[in-house]
């Protein structure tokens, strides 16, 4: 089976200058079509289980870049998943990415780890903040954990401001609910500005994207189920999310791998069919923001594309006008603003010498534009441009609803 | 894996983090875009001249093959290491050294991609034009080593059309630089020529001065399809014959067209029997002239439909459609055979039926893609090699191909080399005399035969 999946694979070589990995390291083993090959190779018997092995296909962001830009159309999402599972299967896992999945796979334990790494943040001395990293972003610029989860601090069901015109579904993840509040906070201001009824299901957990990076796939699939069982009866216009990485898994992922399990996927796919970008969604629905129409200083913005939402939404060109829409911005694109950051997921815990290299191209080149904020439409981007910034540098990285949000007419 | 002397040696000049050896390594370097593969046993990644240079002398005293490779992307097996050895990979050897277009050159090192050519020309309004497939991530050293075409090479010529000169090291190490700055140059033989398309058997190139040209004020293109595979291929024949000269001609058949459209839903014709994509450029007015006699010409063949691109959007979609081809193919059967047999224009309704000819006696499947106003056909056969008897006939199919091509005055490549691919076909387009000939010059210049060994000479 996975032989003739893999087979299709015409060695083109156009994926090499798609992968940001690739163009950095110059390597063909840091390339798609390398890691197809030594899949197949793996497959065919014809070379061994390693930790090299391991190494050469876990060092991807899972950015999708490839993909995208595949003539063939082949889907190196799957096959990279399916090796991970193997390669851990084989090689075992590092125990901090082993802890990561222990804790992403239950709800409990993510909120556990949330309070105990809140607890820590206030016992941690200065000094070590300072003088450790966590891959390549020092300890004391990771971003301070919310107060209170956002699930917990928002109701399950918001009315909106005004006359409704629509119900939607607002998946949070689990960026926004224990570390960007103000993501969630400013989603919901929007929306509920715009007329929408918001529906926040309890039940919801992590969508499980990092578990099947790291081949969990059997304790991604718990979560899922509570995903979909979470939102499967409700009617709603669409299914929100303010992370393009949660969106995928949603849109593409779950499906999929719920016809693997040879389970019906007709409720997956109702979702799957409504889930969108909340960028996009507002810019659907432009003509119902009103903006406060005292602010009369222009705030400076540059934007960094997510992968995900590049590859898998191709919503970074609707984010970009939508940011060039705003009357109250004045946009300045970097010349690189849709190439990767090197946040991906944990690649930057795991590959920190690649990952930094990449961060700070993005940074220099940002810096140049000379933009008050950074605008990211994804957590890991941000907590990766953010977290490798100097407190000199000036440039304040925030999601774009964060930007909308202020600016609204109070109604 | 080479001898620990021999590796020690290496390791001295290039540090051991430029050097691989280990087996998940080496099974990355095996291969190209070609079907062949074959691992060697260590990857070399210079940086300078005198760190090839000094490979190259090493590799030469123990007589260990070398091999060059830039991005991989070659579609004939070229930087496979057939006899093993180094493979000498230039992907880090790849700074811009000059850019100059006021004397109208930039001068880059081999590992530098055509992409990045383009990019760092087009604010001086400048383009370099060969113009492969594979531009987005081939490198300068590839394409001069395959002497590689595109497109756009009906207007414009090759890649040896475009290298003003050269550095070459040779596999005794010695440091050879030929050509200059200078657009006139007729100082000595015209070395570039020889090692242009050598396919690195006869030096490895380390620097490279390439010609550049201003971008045309215009560019325009259309998009036309018929009902008739063979009125597709006469309307080729009928502009080009009428002295109109196109930048490119592209030649899509229905099953290239469906393909592509599987895939890519851009909204072409399926029903078409055959298409062109014809783009012109220059002087506006010049521009708008030969379009009115491109539309007059293809609509006397025949044309069903005539849609010129109103948008650099359109533009690009259409040549979208056409870059895909090759992946789209790769996609219908587990493997994909494409060659690039080339005849005069005037022979392409001729080439075209008989490739349709051939492949139907076969039962095989064909696309037909041609840069047509040049000749370069691109059959392409998607069959799967582990069904030995299909494959026993996609290979009876393209030698008959090969075959027709030289009873029609053509010849077995327009653009991808010889590499592993055709080399047994060479006798079809050339006499014993001139092959002994190309032997004698690899002779003299390599006489260990450890650059890129096993290859067509």
């Amino acid at each position: 089976m996975t032989k003739e999946m893999l087979q299709n694979c015409g060695k083109c070589g156009l994926c090499l200058n798609a992968c940001p990995v690739y163009k950095l390291l110059k390597e063909e083993q840091a390339s798609p079509r390398a890691k197809l090959q030594l899949i197949k190779a793996y497959d065919n018997n014809t070379l061994a289980s390693s930790a090299l092995l391991k190494e050469i296909v876990s060092k991807c962001l899972m950015c999708g870049s490839c993909t995208a830009n595949c003539p063939s159309g082949i889907d190196h999402y799957s096959k990279f998943m399916e090796m991970r599972k193997k390669m851990v299967e084989d090689q075992g896992e590092t125990p901090a990415i082993k802890s990561l999945i222990y804790l992403l796979a239950r709800e409990y334990r993510i909120k556990f780890g949330a309070n105990l790494a809140r607890a820590g943040q206030k016992i941690l001395p200065d000094s070590f903040a300072e003088n450790y990293k966590l891959g390549n972003i020092p300890l004391n610029n990771f971003p301070t954990l919310n107060t209170t989860p956002f699930r917990k601090a928002s109701d399950t069901i918001i009315l909106p401001d005004k006359k409704q015109v629509g119900t939607v579904l607002y998946f949070t993840g689990c960026a926004t609910n224990y570390l960007y509040d103000d993501t969630g906070f400013a989603t919901i201001g929007i929306l509920k500005h715009m007329g929408y009824k918001i529906i926040i299901p309890e039940d919801q957990t992590c969508c499980s994207i990092p578990l099947l990076f790291h081949g969990a796939a059997d304790k991604a699939f718990k979560n899922i189920t509570t995903n979909i069982n979470a939102f499967k009866n409700h009617d709603v216009d669409a299914v929100l999310v303010d992370c393009s990485t949660c969106g995928e898994a949603l849109k593409n992922e779950y499906p999929r791998l719920i016809e693997n399990q040879g389970q019906n996927p007709f409720d997956t796919k109702k979702i799957a069919s409504k889930v969108m970008d909340i960028l996009s969604f507002i810019d659907q629905h432009f003509d119902r923001l009103e903006f406060d129409s005292t602010l009369v200083e222009k705030l400076s913005v540059t934007y960094h594309a997510p992968c995900h939402t590049k590859n898998n939404f191709g919503a970074h060109i609707i984010a970009e006008n939508l940011i060039k829409k705003l009357p109250f911005l004045t946009y300045k694109r970097t010349p690189d603003f849709d190439e990767c950051c090197g946040g991906g997921g944990t690649f930057f815990y795991e590959y920190p010498d690649v990952s930094k290299k990449m961060v700070d191209k993005k940074i220099e080149n940002a810096k140049a534009v000379r933009a008050t904020y950074w605008l990211t439409d994804c957590p890991v981007c941000r907590m990766n441009l953010a977290g490798n910034l100097n407190n000199n540098d000036n440039l304040q990285v925030l999601h774009p609803v964060t930007i909308i949000h202020s600016a609204l007419k109070q109604i | 894996m080479l001898d620990n002397q021999v590796k020690n040696e290496l390791i001295q000049i290039i540090g051991k983090d430029r050097y691989l050896d280990r087996p998940e390594e080496l099974a990355c370097y095996a291969y190209d875009a070609f079907l062949v593969e074959s691992e060697p046993e260590a990857v070399i990644f210079p940086e300078t001249t005198k760190e090839v240079s000094d490979i190259l002398k090493t590799a030469s005293k123990f007589k260990i093959p070398v091999t060059g490779r830039g991005a991989g992307t070659s579609v004939c097996g070229a930087p496979v290491p057939i006899k093993h050895g180094i493979v000498l990979c230039f992907s880090k050897m790849d700074k811009i050294i000059e850019v100059n277009t006021r004397d109208r050159y930039i001068i880059v090192q081999p590992g530098v991609v055509n992409a990045d050519v383009q990019k760092a020309l087009a604010p001086f309004k400048f383009f370099y034009p060969p113009d492969p497939a594979s531009m987005s991530t081939s490198t300068i050293g590839g394409n001069i080593a395959q002497n590689a075409g595109g497109p756009r090479c009906l207007k414009y010529g090759v890649t040896i059309d475009y290298v003003l000169g050269m550095e070459v090291v040779l596999a005794s190490g010695d440091i050879i630089r030929f050509g200059s700055k200078n657009v006139k140059d007729v100082t000595g033989y015209k070395l570039s020529s020889l090692f242009c398309g050598s396919e690195g058997t006869l030096g490895i190139i380390t620097e490279a001065i390439l010609k550049v040209l201003p971008m045309p004020e215009t560019v325009k293109t259309l998009m036309v399809t018929f009902d008739d595979l063979d009125n597709t291929a006469k309307a080729v024949t009928d502009i080009i014959g009428s002295g109109i000269i196109p930048v490119a001609m592209e030649l899509m058949d229905n099953l290239t067209l469906n393909a592509i459209e599987d895939v890519a839903n851009l909204g072409l014709d399926r029903n078409a029997a055959g298409s062109l994509i014809i783009e012109i450029d220059g002087v506006k007015e010049a521009c708008e002239k030969e379009m009115k006699q491109i539309i007059d010409k293809v609509r006397k063949n025949g044309a069903i439909h005539v849609q010129e691109a109103t948008s650099d959007l359109e533009r690009e979609k259409l040549w979208t459609a056409r870059r895909s081809a090759y992946g789209v193919f790769a996609k219908l059967a587990p493997d994909i055979i494409s060659e690039d047999v080339t005849v005069p224009v005037s022979k392409v309704p001729l080439m075209i039926r008989k490739i349709i000819e051939i492949t139907d006696k076969y039962g095989l499947k064909v696309g037909v893609l041609a840069h047509a106003g040049d000749g370069n056909m691109h059959p392409m056969i998607p069959a799967d090699r582990a069904n030995k008897e299909e494959w026993k006939k996609v290979e009876t199919a393209f030698s008959e191909i090969f075959q027709a091509a030289a009873e029609l005055d053509g010849t077995l490549s327009g653009e991808h080399g010889i590499g592993l691919a055709k080399s047994a076909y060479l006798p079809l387009v050339m006499n014993k005399n001139t092959i002994e000939f190309m032997k004698k010059i690899k002779q003299a210049i390599d006489p260990d035969s450890i650059l890129n060994p096993g290859k067509f000479v």
